[in-house]
């Protein structure tokens, strides 16, 4: 599967992250960078129509705030993997992406190899997830069950599954993918699947709300 | 409550008070004005007065007739004349009329009793309780009779008609027949018509403002229980009393009691007003007071003394006596408080009213016991003891609204007081939770940077110095380890910000993603045993720290000398408490506590487990070391920080 081409468009103000990037790349030699943004300006007029499978977007842009950009690709580039690049797993700034419809986040500071991971790990439909960050989306959508006309409830995507929910809670107990699909007598990719869709759901809001404000601004 | 009163009147501007006081003076003038007026002696056209009567006592021993003026009184005359008498009445010389005419006269009595009858041409023509039984009390000098001369019954020549009028009653009544008016139908009785309503309508007016009076001070009594009000209460309790038997024809009651009962009544009236006016001005003069006290009680006895002796001159004595000591009280007092300080209006009005009362007062008892000049049969009292009634009642009304404004000012001060007050609460509630979240930020900054300089600052250093001292020759891959944990110094620290509320398996968990590295490079495997449990309070950021530090700790300890091949963490609630274990397969506890920097290990989990209130117990699980720590549930009181320690450092 690592042999797959894949494209990677990079949204980062820091050289050195770029570096690394292209250094990292040398592991994959069928995978391309196809494009680079080091502002928000730039990326906003070219990164929509690059022809890339996966951005790695930094959230702290000099010129705007990386979540509008998320939005903006997630409405754009729907099949695209939208990977959050950032120096500490702060999960509260990391929720804020997902809904803006970010679909996993890789740790600054990682090594070459972990980065490749990641970037494969999405490709194959699993997403990383932490025991604090699936404790948040615990309450978050227990808080839209109890509320039915909080945002999250409005769509039928919102309900949690007992079986994601089971996942979530073990995640948030700090067991690993492989312990949870032990446990749960599946594999190791559903768990991840299942983890990849719980961040859908959190977009699924995101997106419809991004197309209803967008027709109603007569965008679209 | 007179201050209250006092009050009112000085904040009322004092022309206007003036014009008042001046207005109420002039009305009252004009009162006595009106009175003398209408109670002057004045001839009725067609109608004759007639003032002489030729008498007979009814004793006996019958006595000659002889020449009376009226009014003749039964008690000023001798002994025969106490069982009554019997006076005819010349026909006047100028009431003449034809004898075929069918003529409309007829006779008005002021003022005859106390039983009388009427007879014309010696036919009964009218009688007032003349043929009750004697023991009967018959009462009836306080009314004016009309009494229609039937033209049938008249003689043809007008002088031939021979009038009589019987009169029998109790001497201490002033019984005896007071001058007639013979003549004009219609003039008598319009007369008539004005005498009733005066003596008659006029009392029972009085007697229901006298019952509203005194109902309403009840109620005010009952509700404030002022002095004032239970004196005001009694006056019209007595002034009742004592109208309600002068008007009554015939009470049902002996003669002594009702003489006793009418006249003790009048006297607690007096005695009472002088206590109210005196209580009014609130002077505390006790002359007053005693004088109206030894009124209330000498005036029962000498009522008695009075009855016994059926002398009316002791009435008399005491009637003057009344009049004294009322116009003495109110000299008193009017002397004393233009003496003591300025008057208000109040005052001023009850004064005025006060000396209206006595001057009509004084004009009755000269007018019908001394028989000076002047209509004895409109009294003025009648007018005055209303006035005076109701001007009480008005100075009573104001001293209540005053006393309901007062309350009602008390309750607006203190509403604002409250309010203020709850201001002033709110405002330091401000500045404590103020200056407590400026603590719990200085606390947290203290802590922050004591872990940076723990962990991360001290991390770099140790980086800095190795990159110093081997320069060139070192390896990079030594630098990027050391900087990758610089790195994750920072990261747990910024971990233990994070909103974990005490929720033990995910900050395991969040600790596991950075020791799980560690852990692998040194081959060990680890067996994650974490359950759900409840959340434990003393795991907050500072204590998510310490955890932190113990747990880095224990795994520091596995990894360098425990030799051991698997690490299980546990957790597991038990008796009220959150335990969580970290168990290893290695060496075992006492040949890894036998080495310095371990056994400083151990204590440094001690000393930070105690800080968020875990009991800490090392085991040797042979093989390999359990560590458990038990967290308490309840509220955890961290001992006080060691604030020299850190100051120290820096």
């Amino acid at each position: 599967m690592g042999e797959e081409a894949t494209h990677i468009y990079l949204i980062e103000d820091d050289r050195t992250v770029l570096q690394f990037v292209e250094d990292s790349l040398r592991l994959r030699p069928t995978w391309r960078l196809v494009g680079y943004a080091d502002t928000y300006a730039h990326a906003r007029l070219m990164a929509p129509t690059a022809p890339a499978d996966v951005f790695l977007v930094d959230l702290g842009l000099p010129d705007g705030r990386g979540e509008d950009m998320l939005r903006q690709l997630a409405l754009a580039r729907p099949d695209a993997e939208l990977l959050v690049f950032t120096v500490f797993g702060d999960e509260t700034r990391l929720i804020a992406a997902l809904q803006m419809g970010a679909t996993g986040y890789v740790l600054k500071g990682c090594s070459s190899e972990e980065l490749i991971a990641a970037i494969e790990q999405i490709r194959e439909g699993g997403a990383p997830i932490s025991p604090l960050l699936a404790r948040m989306l615990l309450k978050q959508f227990r808080a839209a069950g109890a509320a039915p006309d909080s945002p999250l409830a409005s769509s039928p995507m919102a309900m949690l599954s007992d079986r994601e929910a089971e996942v979530l809670r073990l995640v948030a107990q700090g067991y690993v993918n492989k312990e949870i699909a032990q446990k749960l007598g599946v594999g190791a990719a559903t768990v991840s699947t299942h983890i990849k869709n719980l961040y859908r759901k959190l977009a699924v809001h995101t997106r419809v709300q991004v197309v209803k404000v967008a027709k109603e601004r007569g965008l679209i | 409550m007179s201050a209250a009163a006092g009050l009112d009147g000085l904040e009322a501007p004092a022309r206007r008070t003036v014009a008042y006081l001046y207005g109420v003076g002039l009305l009252l003038l004009a009162m006595l004005l009106g009175l003398y007026t209408v109670s002057r002696p004045a001839a009725l056209p067609g109608v004759a007065n007639i003032h002489v009567a030729t008498a007979q006592p009814r004793g006996a021993e019958p006595a000659p007739p002889q020449a009376v003026r009226l009014p003749h009184i039964l008690g000023d005359e001798t002994a025969p004349w106490h069982a009554g008498g019997r006076y005819t009445l010349a026909w006047p010389a100028g009431l003449v009329y034809a004898p075929t005419e069918d003529v409309q006269l007829a006779m008005l009595l002021p003022r005859v009793g106390t039983r009388f009858r009427v007879l014309l041409n010696d036919h009964e023509l009218f009688h007032v309780g003349w043929h009750a039984a004697p023991e009967r009390t018959i009462n009836a000098a306080w009314l004016p009779y009309f009494v229609p001369l039937p033209s049938a019954l008249l003689a043809s020549v007008p002088a031939a008609n021979t009038l009589e009028i019987e009169v029998a009653g109790p001497l201490l009544e002033r019984s005896g027949l007071w001058p007639v008016q013979i003549g004009d139908y219609d003039r008598l009785y319009a007369r008539h018509d004005v005498l009733y309503g005066w003596q008659v309508t006029g009392t029972w007016m009085m007697v229901i403002t006298a019952l509203l009076m005194g109902a309403m001070s009840v109620f005010l009594w009952v509700l404030l229980r002022e002095r004032l009000f239970g004196l005001m209460a009694l006056a019209s309790a007595a002034h009742v009393v004592r109208l309600v038997l002068s008007v009554l024809v015939e009470p049902h009651l002996s003669y002594d009691a009702y003489f006793l009962l009418h006249r003790i009544a009048f006297t607690l009236y007096v005695a009472l007003i002088c206590l109210i006016i005196e209580d009014l001005f609130g002077l505390g003069l006790r002359v007053v007071r005693w004088m109206a006290y030894a009124l209330m009680v000498v005036g029962p006895l000498w009522m008695l003394v009075t009855l016994l002796s059926g002398e009316y001159d002791y009435y008399r004595v005491w009637a003057g006596l009344l009049a004294a000591v009322a116009f003495f009280s109110l000299l008193l007092v009017l002397w004393g408080s233009r003496l003591g300080r300025e008057l208000t209006p109040d005052q001023w009005l009850v004064g005025m009213v006060a000396v209206f009362t006595l001057v009509t007062g004084v004009r009755d008892f000269l007018v019908v016991q001394l028989n000076f000049s002047g209509d004895a049969d409109l009294r003025w009292t009648s007018i005055s003891s209303l006035v005076l009634m109701l001007t009480l009642g008005w100075v009573l009304l104001q001293r209540t609204t005053a006393s309901v404004r007062e309350v009602g000012r008390l309750n607006a001060t203190l509403a604002q007081t409250v309010a203020r007050r709850e201001g002033e609460l709110r405002t330091a509630f401000n500045q404590l939770r103020e200056s407590e979240r400026q603590r719990a930020v200085e606390h947290e900054r203290r802590r922050l940077m004591r872990d940076m300089h723990d962990g991360l600052g001290s991390q770099l250093v140790q980086t800095l110095n190795a990159v110093r001292t081997q320069g060139q020759g070192m390896d990079h891959r030594v630098i990027e380890g050391m900087l990758y944990h610089a790195l994750e110094e920072l990261r747990i620290t910024l971990d233990s910000l994070e909103p974990m509320d005490g929720d033990l398996p995910t900050i395991l968990g969040t600790l596991r993603q950075r020791i799980a590295p560690a852990l692998e490079a040194a081959g060990i495997e680890l067996d994650w045993q974490v359950q759900e449990v409840p959340e434990v309070p003393s795991l907050d950021a500072r204590g998510v720290m310490h955890l932190f530090r113990c747990i880095q700790e224990v795994f520091a300890n596995v990894v360098k000398h425990a030799q051991a091949t698997r690490v299980t963490v546990r957790t597991w609630a038990q008796d009220g408490r959150v335990c969580l274990s970290v168990a290893d397969n290695g060496r075992g506890l006492l040949t890894v506590g036998a080495g310095a920097s371990g056994g400083r290990g151990l204590n440094n989990i001690r000393v930070r487990a105690e800080k968020i209130g875990a009991e800490v117990a090392f085991q040797d699980a042979a093989p390999g070391t359990l560590v458990v720590l038990a967290f308490a549930l309840g509220p955890h009181q961290e001992p006080p920080d060691t604030q020299a320690f850190w100051a120290d450092d820096l």
